[in-house]
């Protein structure tokens, strides 16, 4: 999937497909995307990155991250599952995905691979980190 | 040589707990780190053991002083997810509630920003007019802080007489015309201790995707009441103050600016208060939601606030929240402002994020 293929071309208007709106959000259609192309197609039209989703799916079924761009007021979703706990870093590409990585990180032990973190120190009680993972917290 | 200075979680300096370590090389900051999460409080993980009608109760306690905008922007995503949508009049009320909270939270902002200028009396001018605009607060919702207004589909009190409340905006549009747009806007007092401290540039304010006041002080001129209208946003002329200096003082201005469009639009939406219901019919205690997950987004007075709330189907409670709150992306913007500035300069900077701490640590 090369860079060009996913940016969203005259965006201005309504978005095309393969977007596609739901309740409000343009959904992005191919979930075999690579993260790190969608980043490089946002950065390359202005967008700017709002956060990072996550669910933790049923039965250790894994996570799906939602990550969303918002461009001139039009709002952006693209659905990464990953059935591990690792994903790309965007960090590199994106600047303002620092602190959300390091947030996600934290809440549910999903590892954002090539980068290095910081803790922000969120706490659950004594315990640092892991605060809203279903398995910790039953 | 370089050393470190912390700053925080418990500090004079700070209004909130967040850890500010700073490098520095005899007065100037080299170079910071920050540390957040020392009173983390799991709010979304509550969110999921919360029905709908308590979830709302609960979202409004993210933060203290957008209490209004949390459940806002809450209910917002809820109607979508039960395909609701609030009265012509609900709608008009929202944008007082959202524009009050504004100056609600641009006022006290500035009655901090003056304490830390060490200008104290302007302090007090500030929270003088902070109560009266808690009064107006109080006379709409019976709340001078968590004010209950919104429900899904509408809201929970009318304006039964918008005349009054008018009355209170225009007294105290004055008050502020008299006191705190001059003082921000031409005073040198304030012009000489925040020009050119706290530099965020516009690359780097894009790069960092900081929003509200933040980003509009850095030359960016968004702000979803113009690009993705809520509300009855749509009807209103107002515009959008953009100062491309980058600096405290830019901050300061454009929080000045955007009190006095407040109040244009506050004169605006009590005008033309159309009539009606101002929630659907039905107690309001029942409500059928869809499987899926809804978005939605407003102009807090710090900046966009997003909401995602996932939902199945007869469920009553949420199976997901998830809150992005303005400061949590302008904090780290705080880094480099401080980066080659002098260490007594830090305080300052750091609140010209006008940072919440309360949302940061949700």
């Amino acid at each position: 999937m090369s860079t060009t293929e996913i940016t969203p071309a005259p965006i201005a208007n309504p978005v095309s497909a393969p977007y596609s709106e739901k309740i409000g959000v343009f959904w992005y259609g191919d979930s075999s995307l690579n993260v790190r192309d969608v980043v490089r197609a946002m950065n390359a039209v202005g967008a700017r990155f709002i956060t990072i989703t996550t669910y933790e799916l049923p039965a250790n079924g894994g996570f799906r991250l939602e990550y969303h761009w918002d461009l001139m007021g039009v709002l952006l979703g693209f659905t990464f599952p990953i059935s591990g706990k690792t994903i790309e870093s965007i960090y590199d590409l994106c600047e303002a995905a620092d602190w959300i990585e390091r947030e996600v990180h934290e809440e549910y032990r999903i590892d954002f691979t090539g980068r290095e973190y910081e803790p922000l120190l969120l706490r659950g009680g004594g315990v640092c980190g892991v605060n809203l993972q279903k398995e910790v917290l039953q | 040589m370089s050393y470190e200075i912390p700053m925080g979680p418990y500090h004079p300096g700070l209004e909130e707990p967040y850890k500010l370590d700073m490098i520095c090389e005899g007065e100037t900051v080299r170079d910071a780190k920050l540390h957040i999460g020392f009173n983390f409080r799991g709010i979304e993980h509550l969110a999921e053991t919360r029905n709908y009608i308590q979830v709302i109760a609960l979202m409004e306690r993210v933060c203290g002083i957008c209490s209004f905008i949390h459940t806002l922007t809450l209910c917002q995503a809820m109607e979508k997810l039960t395909g609701l949508t609030p009265p012509p009049r609900a709608q008009y009320i929202r944008v007082v509630m959202g524009e009050l909270e504004r100056l609600h939270s641009h006022v006290l902002w500035a009655g901090i920003a003056a304490k830390l200028m060490g200008f104290k009396t302007m302090f007090m001018t500030c929270f003088e007019l902070r109560e009266k605009v808690m009064d107006v607060l109080q006379a709409i919702s019976g709340n001078r802080v968590n004010y209950a207004m919104n429900r899904i589909g509408g809201v929970n009190r009318d304006i039964e007489d918008p005349q009054s409340i008018l009355a209170m905006v225009e007294a105290l549009e004055k008050e502020m015309t008299r006191t705190i747009i001059p003082i921000f806007t031409t005073s040198k007092t304030a012009t000489s201790r925040c020009a050119g401290i706290g530099v965020l540039t516009t690359e780097k304010a894009r790069s960092l995707g900081v929003v509200g006041p933040v980003a509009r002080a850095s030359g960016i001129g968004q702000d979803l009441r113009k690009e993705a209208p809520y509300a009855a946003y749509s009807e209103m002329d107002f515009t959008v103050p953009v100062v491309p200096d980058g600096d405290v003082r830019a901050r300061l201005l454009v929080r000045a600016l955007e009190i006095m469009e407040s109040c244009k639009i506050l004169r605006q939406a009590l005008t033309k208060l159309p009539p009606g219901e101002i929630a659907p019919p039905g107690d309001g205690s029942k409500f059928s939601f869809v499987t899926g997950t809804a978005t939605a987004r407003v102009e807090a007075p710090r900046g966009e606030v997003m909401y995602s709330v996932s939902w199945k189907e007869g469920a009553k409670m949420p199976s997901r929240v998830h809150v992005r709150t303005p400061t949590y992306v302008n904090m780290p913007a705080v880094r480099f402002m401080v980066q080659g500035a002098r260490l007594a300069d830090a305080p300052l900077i750091q609140a010209a994020v006008d940072p919440c701490y309360s949302c940061t640590d949700r």
